[in-house]
């Protein structure tokens, strides 16, 4: 299914939790709506589920619109599927039922479907590797079991579009990674739209197809993963997906001068016009070289994280507080006294 | 195009929101409830201000300046708070017991506790008038001792003090006990970590949180004396000791003159009390609210010895045996006896009693008949109605329906003598000039009961509606189920529980109602309530017994049946521990 969103705002009383939101969505497509808790991805979602309204805007979907702010198709009329952040699966119903129950009732159910409940049941049973717990109770199963039924639910009646809000979201670190490579799997078998609410960056560059990151309401960003990683658009961007150093300084033509060092000159690497015209270099920890010689920004180390694969040094030069990552072979104590500066190889 | 794209849409059923509240509607469910629920009260108070010269302060000068009045009036005072503090020192010690303390045996002992819930005022009151009357196992008990023991004469203000604060202590208890669970160990831990000692963080943290709970719970008790009916008409009548609710009735019942106008005058007395604690505790609530957790723990806090623990269970059990149990054995005895005054002896028992409440008085049966009609229609509307508002109310929240809420809980807010008074007079002439004989009739008896308890149904499904998570719903609706089919498979399995024990709560209140009916009875239309009361009061104590214990029996059997249903219910749908 396609979607389009155009110009949607949502206002609660004097709150406006979205502002001017534009997007769309290519039929097939994976697309992550990734942003920090309060930045309006839930309710972007739900308006796009049908359980709420746009106060101006539309949203359309196959070309027509489903909801306005004068009339909206209910979301048992829209040919979606959802999986909640608490599964929100029915505590007096096993597995099976839950997933013959939108088989029996989803209005866009084919003939064909309908007529083999049984054996669609089965398929999908089978797709979540739940066959042999067809019988259990909610409570009877553990939490990715649950997200599992949550899923087959979901994709049960064969929907044009998936919602998901931060489906992965009350499962543990372990079962949350092994679960991405199901939910990929399911989107390639399904060739559904999916769209994925998500404030978890590494889920969102993991599966999606394309990112729109939000704050405050408004989209900052549309792109691949790589583009959203690699050239962000904006310092919320640049900081919320690649824990990025905004570095300040002074752009000349497409060569950049840290305000701490003003001799040193950085090549452009793709930095957005907005971030250029802010006066700022976005560098990721892993971009920025450390070292003890006597060229670039002096510093002293204040904090060192030991993170298993590689190492977290926050630095203090004279002006900022800088996040560098290293691998192991880099040892710098606490005060120690560095240099800092950009990798040749980016 | 937009035009085009309309039409369209047309075809598709779209819904434009809100329309479950559209205008119309919205008036006129508006009008019937201020109808029903509002003007009644309106007409009482109107009433006082009425007189064949038009509207007039009279009534009020007269009563306010009479001694008498007043007396009544402190009367009230005195013994609804000394009441409302035995309920509280009782209420608060059990909330403690049973929500920190090591005890073995707490959910036999919390149905204990709720039993006064369930057994009506007045027949616990004619229980302990049996345990103490003179010729009473326990009077021939007293005499063996020596020096002319006697037992406690409970037709007194001190006999009923005491019967109103052991029927109202569970009010106080089931506040605070929840409110006692839900202050996280964690306060108390931070507390005794920081270096203070038990007794110091029982001062500081734990008392001040709980504090707003028992205040709330104690306003409830003092509410709960003011509303009594049964109580002081068992026990103050025949001792000539006035309140309001009994001065109300004894005002009608009288039919002077002036009666209507002055039982107006001092229903909005009684109304005025009422209200203004009412306000006390809603005040007290809010400030509660800030600072409550959601979760609550039911793990105890105190650990005790083996050997203080078994001592303080058999406290806690003797206290169940003397109020709970020897009352209504005595009740029982005083049954099987063919006339009042009798030696309890194995010659001398006889089912006699039961035999012509059961078979022989058409009172009896009539009344039966009576209740159970009642009881059953208000329930089952009830249930609808106050279902459905309360899924309104939780998911739909408005200004609007917060203002419905508070008409609905206006009749149980109200002492029972002044609403039954305002139905009276609403419904004797709705229209002047025009009396339709709804006052006389079951119909009144319904309206009453309807409008007076569908707030315990309203109360009951919102906490069950509150327990259903939101999404619950919507994950059936993008399974394409909304409507009945969303209700039918969803909505009605997870709340039958909630709906069930609300329902139950109005049934048993509905069935065993006195206050209202004692006001709206006509002849055709009695009531259990009202039987049992006019046996005692024309002193026929042995079939005021023996109805009662057959009433209770019934209750008991009753309550068996309903918790076997929910338990059996609930390994059915395995609800029990989602959650």
């Amino acid at each position: 299914m396609s979607i389009k969103v155009a110009e949607v705002e949502r206002t609660f009383g004097s709150f406006t939790a979205l502002k001017h939101v534009n997007l769309t969505v290519e039929d097939g497509e994976f697309m992550a709506i990734l942003g920090p808790s309060g930045c309006g991805k839930t309710t972007l979602l739900r308006l796009l589920a049908g359980f709420d309204a746009p106060s101006s805007g539309t949203i359309e979907m196959d070309g027509r619109v489903v909801g306005s702010p004068k009339q909206i198709v209910p979301p048992e009329k829209r040919n979606i599927g959802m999986v909640f952040q608490s599964f929100a699966l029915w505590p007096h119903m096993n597995v099976r039922r839950h997933i013959e129950f939108p088989l029996m009732h989803h209005q866009f159910v084919s003939k064909a479907l309908k007529k083999n409940m049984r054996q669609r049941a089965d398929e999908v049973l089978k797709m979540i590797k739940l066959q042999d717990l067809a019988e259990r109770m909610p409570e009877e199963l553990s939490g990715g079991q649950r997200q599992r039924v949550a899923l087959g639910r979901a994709i049960a009646p064969q929907p044009k579009l998936l919602l998901m809000d931060e489906p992965l979201s009350s499962l543990d670190a372990e079962l949350r990674v092994a679960m991405r490579g199901e939910l990929q799997e399911i989107h390639r078998l399904t060739g559904t739209s999916i769209i994925y609410v998500t404030h978890d960056q590494s889920e969102a560059l993991a599966m999606a197809d394309r990112i729109v990151v939000m704050n405050h309401g408004s989209v900052e960003q549309i792109g691949t993963p790589r583009a959203i990683y690699n050239h962000p658009q904006t310092s919320f961007v640049a900081r919320f997906v690649g824990k990025a150093n905004l570095v300040k300084g002074k752009w000349q033509g497409s060569f950049f001068s840290p305000q701490e060092a003003p001799d040193v000159h950085w090549e452009d690497h793709g930095v957005s016009e907005i971030l250029k015209q802010e006066s700022v270099y976005s560098l990721r920890p892993e971009q920025i070289e450390i070292n003890q010689g006597d060229s670039g920004i002096p510093g002293e180390v204040a904090n060192v994280q030991y993170q298993g694969k590689d190492i977290r040094y926050t630095v203090k030069t004279a002006t900022a507080r800088w996040q560098v990552d290293t691998d192991l072979t880099h040892n710098f104590h606490l005060g120690e006294s560095v240099r800092l500066s950009i990798k040749s190889n980016l | 195009m937009n035009f085009l794209k309309f039409l369209s849409d047309e075809k598709e059923r779209t819904v434009p929101r809100a329309a479950w509240l559209s205008f119309p509607i919205q008036t006129i469910t508006f009008l019937c409830l201020v109808l029903l629920f509002v003007w009644p009260i309106f007409r009482l108070v109107a009433l006082g201000f009425n007189s064949e010269h038009g509207v007039t302060f009279e009534n009020y000068q007269t009563i306010l300046s009479d001694p008498f009045a007043w007396r009544v009036v402190l009367n009230t005072l005195l013994i609804s708070t000394c009441s409302m503090v035995i309920a509280t020192v009782l209420g608060v010690s059990f909330a403690w017991l049973m929500a920190y303390v090591t005890i073995r045996g707490k959910k036999i002992m919390q149905l204990f506790i709720v039993l006064p819930f369930v057994i009506p005022s007045y027949i616990t009151t004619l229980a302990w008038t049996q345990l103490f009357s003179e010729n009473s196992l326990l009077a021939k008990l007293l005499s063996l001792f020596p020096g002319h023991l006697q037992p406690w004469n409970l037709y007194s203000y001190m006999g009923m003090i005491f019967i109103l604060g052991i029927t109202h202590y569970p009010l106080v208890y089931l506040f605070t006990v929840n409110v006692l669970r839900k202050i996280p160990r964690e306060m108390e831990q931070a507390c005794r970590v920081s270096g203070g000692s038990k007794a110091l963080t029982f001062c500081r943290v734990t008392l001040p949180m709980a504090l707003p709970g028992i205040v709330s719970g104690a306003f409830l008790a003092f509410l709960a004396s003011l509303d009594n009916f049964g109580i002081p008409a068992f026990l103050g009548i025949p001792a000539h000791i006035n309140v309001l609710s009994t001065y109300i009735y004894q005002q009608i019942i009288g039919f002077g003159p002036d009666a209507f106008a002055r039982a107006s005058v001092f229903s909005v007395l009684l109304g005025v009390l009422a209200l203004l604690a009412m306000l006390g505790q809603w005040l007290l609530q809010r400030t509660f609210k800030a600072g409550a957790t959601t979760s609550s723990e039911r793990k105890p806090r105190y650990i005790l010895s083996r050997h203080s623990r078994v001592v303080l269970e058999l406290v806690i059990w003797l206290f169940f045996i003397a109020t709970a149990m020897i009352p209504f054995v005595a009740m029982m005895m005083t049954s099987l006896l063919p006339a009042y005054g009798l030696d309890f002896t194995m010659q001398n028992m006889s089912l006699k009693n039961y035999a012509f409440v059961l078979f022989e008085s058409p009172d009896t049966q009539l009344a039966i008949r009576n209740s159970l009609n009642l009881a059953v229609i208000t329930t089952v509307i009830g249930a609808v109605i106050g279902t459905a508002f309360a899924y309104l109310q939780v998911r739909k929240s408005s200004r609007w329906l917060k203002l419905c809420e508070s008409f609905i809980s206006l009749p149980y807010a109200l002492p029972g003598t002044v609403m039954a008074l305002s139905m009276i007079f609403v419904w004797m002439e709705p229209i002047p000039g025009w009396n339709p004989g709804i006052y006389g009739s079951m119909t009144i008896l319904f309206i009453a009961y309807f409008t007076r308890f569908l707030i315990l149904q309203v109360r009951g499904s919102a906490t069950a509606v509150l327990q259903v998570d939101r999404s619950m719903e919507e994950a059936a609706q993008v399974s394409g189920a909304n409507g009945w089919t969303k209700w039918q498979k969803i909505l009605i399995p997870l709340l039958i529980p909630g709906i069930l024990s609300g329902a139950s709560l109005l049934f048993l209140t509905a069935l065993t109602e006195l206050t209202v009916s004692a006001l709206l009875y006509s002849a055709q239309s009695k009531t259990i309530g009202v039987v049992i009361f006019g046996y005692e009061q024309a002193g026929y104590t042995t079939f005021s017994t023996a109805f009662s214990s057959l009433i209770v029996l019934l209750i008991l059997i009753g309550f068996a049946i309903l918790s076997l249903v929910q338990t059996f219910w609930r390994r059915k749908e395995g609800i029990a521990n989602v959650h």
